[in-house]
């Protein structure tokens, strides 16, 4: 009885049957006061592509164009201007229903009549599917209850794309599904511990997040994959740190392979050593701190050229057969200071008698040499020493 | 500042240090390596220097294979072994790059070292000869010795884990968990795993069990950093060191501070005063009531002026180095 439907309709709120004006104020006071999660009470996300307008998109996204396909194959193609979501239902209400009547779900759901009696608090079908962003909402084939959505604990991770339930299943959950404990707008890392839970090869960093960690005093200790630089796959790590200079160390590392003597002067990779807050201590190229310190001349002048054995030197027994016996240290302090490192140079040039320890001349360094235990700067003898000795050192 | 536990060791090398070791069955020798190419052997008890010799280049590492035999290699390649009872030296073989690792296994009873020539070369101590040379992808930056296996880490990033009897393979290879250059691996007495160390204050607890539910129990922590100024420094961790009975260890960064961790209930158990500068090498006595801690600077900032190298000798206790509640 009565008419169908009227000249003019004006959209209204069917959960709290209050009219609107227009159409986007109407969907602002849904999303406002009734897109809800029933468990957690956080705002619910529709999942759907954004559109202007709606309240908390960005400015600058393009609507969607019309005659795009449906998200949902038997759906009418989104138009622009249409709520998210909603448009199907206020059509289907209007023909079907009649007016303010609270049947969501029209035609499209066969069991209409399990809806309405839905928890009350339950946005009845309207909430816009869920929890995950960017999944569509209808993510299940399942007769009743459709989009699995409200699934998600037991569905697929999110990396299973939704197979598209045939055609006629409207956009909306039906109030069946909204029995399910949605914990829809759980934080992601909610997510991830329930996914995990049930499918554990997917994320096996996150199970692993799960294993208790205690505080410990003035540290933070945490599993590998929650360390704030590292990645959630303990397998294979990757490392955005390492940006600028990944692609180089590779071929660094590839070029100094194929010389089996690395020679150091290849150029390494460098490491991004500074950000905005924090500084590594560290010299910028990505080699040791040993082998930054070889480089420096003071440790160069008597070592073998690269490719050369050090050897002319049978492995005997003293070397310091040149040398008076050492186990008298203290002897040291007046008697061969420039000696020990050079010391060795006469048992090598087994040809060069000049070198004799005690021969001071050759190195013309003695006085200053004398007290080897000064305090002060380190000066290694070898950083004192006339090229005529780094020439005797080299084979 | 030292306390009445602590001391400096008396005619420190001239030069920065590059490692120190302890002697297997005493904490009463110690035998350190230094750039200023010498290998010292302290009395520690009673502070002097009994022994030096040299090298031709700075000395990287030193290791002892017996309580008479000290081992040490450097950036003249040269390995050698000095007898330090009647101060024989012997020249047992050399690499073609600077040595950068020297290591003794007892259950295989081998000497192992890794060099800048990207091999490991195992050596008999006995004869004494090379008994083999094995290839490694990179450069060698760092080895460790877990019952009969070694563990190798390499530029790159690279650990391989070896079986010491059989050099056929690789054992294991895995990339380090920790996104920076290795700095330092040192494995777990208990033979469970290896801490691994970064230049980027960070360890890692890693477990050598490949099987998935061990391989969860992995993970890492960050470490020797401070806040200047809302700048957070970070130091690269150069030393590991483990108690040999309560397999707890101390890490040593660039810091110069020196932690001590209890890596199963995940927890600090202990930081010493700050040293002068950077802590260049760790030493537990076997016996776990010593500490020696080089402190060396390390050229991270080129720095000429730098306070002066030295070694301390701290006397630590369970309560510093014991876990604090019962363990899994």
């Amino acid at each position: 009885m009565g008419r169908k439907k009227k000249k003019q309709l004006k959209p209204w709120c069917w959960y709290c049957n209050r009219d609107f004006d227009d159409e986007k104020i109407l969907i602002q006071h849904q999303k406002a006061k009734h897109f809800k999660c029933h468990i957690c009470h956080k705002k619910l996300y529709t999942g759907l592509p954004p559109v202007p307008g709606a309240p908390g998109m960005p400015p600058g996204i393009p609507p969607l164009m019309p005659g795009v396909p449906p998200l949902m194959p038997g759906m009418p193609p989104v138009m622009p201007g249409m709520p998210p979501g909603l448009h199907h239902q206020r059509k289907y209400t209007q023909s079907f229903c009649g007016e303010n009547i609270m049947m969501p779900m029209g035609g499209m759901m066969p069991p209409g009549p399990g809806i309405p009696p839905l928890m009350p608090g339950m946005p009845p079908g309207m909430p816009p599917p869920v929890p995950r962003p960017g999944i569509p909402p209808m993510t299940q084939a399942q007769a009743v209850s459709a989009p699995g959505i409200l699934n998600r604990p037991p569905a697929p991770t999110a990396t299973v794309p939704a197979p598209q339930p045939p055609v006629t299943k409207p956009l909306f959950p039906s109030a069946g599904q909204m029995g399910t404990p949605v914990t829809s707008s759980s934080t992601a890392s909610s997510n991830s511990e329930s996914l995990s839970a049930s499918s554990k090869a997917l994320f096996p960093s996150t199970a692993q997040a799960q294993a208790a960690v205690q505080g410990p005093v003035g540290t933070d200790f945490k599993p590998l994959n929650n360390t704030p630089a590292t990645t959630t796959e303990p397998p294979k790590p990757t490392f955005p740190a390492y940006t600028q200079s990944t692609a180089s160390t590779t071929s660094t590392t590839n070029s100094t392979a194929a010389k089996p003597v690395a020679s150091i002067t290849s150029k390494p990779a460098t490491l991004t050593t500074t950000s905005a807050t924090s500084k590594l201590i560290h010299p910028d190229e990505d080699i040791s701190l040993e082998e930054r310190r070889a480089q420096l001349p003071k440790y160069q002048r008597n070592l073998p050229r690269p490719g050369q054995a050090p050897i002319g030197n049978p492995p005997v027994g003293p070397i310091g057969g040149m040398m008076p016996p050492q186990p008298g240290i203290p002897q040291q302090q007046g008697m061969r200071p420039p000696m020990p490192p050079h010391g060795q140079y006469g048992g090598h040039h087994q040809g060069m008698p000049g070198y004799l320890p005690g021969a001071m001349p050759p190195y013309g360094q003695g006085p200053p040499m004398v007290p080897p235990y000064q305090g002060g700067p380190p000066r290694p003898p070898m950083g004192m020493r006339p090229p005529v000795m780094s020439q005797g050192g080299r084979y | 500042m030292t306390g009445s536990n602590e001391f400096k060791l008396n005619q420190p090398p001239e030069d920065g240090i590059s490692s120190v070791k302890f002697s297997p069955n005493t904490s009463q020798f110690l035998l350190v390596s230094s750039w200023d190419t010498s290998v010292r052997l302290y009395d520690v008890p009673a502070n002097s220097m009994r022994l030096k010799y040299q090298h031709t280049g700075a000395v990287l590492d030193c290791a002892f294979y017996d309580p008479t035999h000290a081992w040490s290699g450097g950036l003249d390649h040269q390995l050698k072994m000095h007898d330090l009872n009647t101060d024989q030296e012997n020249l047992v073989g050399t690499h073609d790059a600077p040595i950068r690792c020297v290591e003794y296994c007892p259950e295989v009873n081998v000497m192992v070292t890794g060099s800048w020539d990207q091999t490991v070369k195992l050596w008999d101590p006995r004869t004494p000869c090379n008994a083999g040379t094995f290839s490694q992808p990179e450069k060698v930056y760092t080895l460790s010795v877990s019952g009969d296996r070694l563990i190798v880490g390499t530029a790159g990033r690279r650990v391989l884990v070896w079986d010491l009897r059989n050099m056929g393979y690789v054992q294991q290879r895995r990339e380090s968990s920790l996104k920076y250059q290795t700095r330092c691996i040192r494995a777990f007495p208990n033979k469970q795993g290896y801490v691994l160390s970064s230049i980027e204050g960070r360890v890692a607890v890693e477990y050598l069990d490949p099987s998935p539910e061990v391989q969860k129990k992995k993970y890492a922590f960050k470490c020797h950093r401070l806040k200047e100024n809302n700048i957070e420094q970070i130091y690269p961790v150069n030393a590991i060191s483990f108690h040999n009975i309560h397999n707890t260890f101390a890490t040593g960064g660039s810091d110069g501070f020196v932690n001590i961790w209890d890596p199963f209930n995940k927890k600090r158990l202990c930081q010493f005063h700050r040293y002068p500068t950077s802590i260049a090498s760790l030493a537990f006595s076997n016996d776990g009531t010593t500490l020696a801690i080089a402190s060396s600077y390390m050229y991270e900032m080129d720095d000429t002026e730098h306070p002066e190298d030295g070694i301390f000798i701290l006397q630590v206790t369970d309560a510093e180095t014991k876990p604090k509640s019962p363990c899994t």
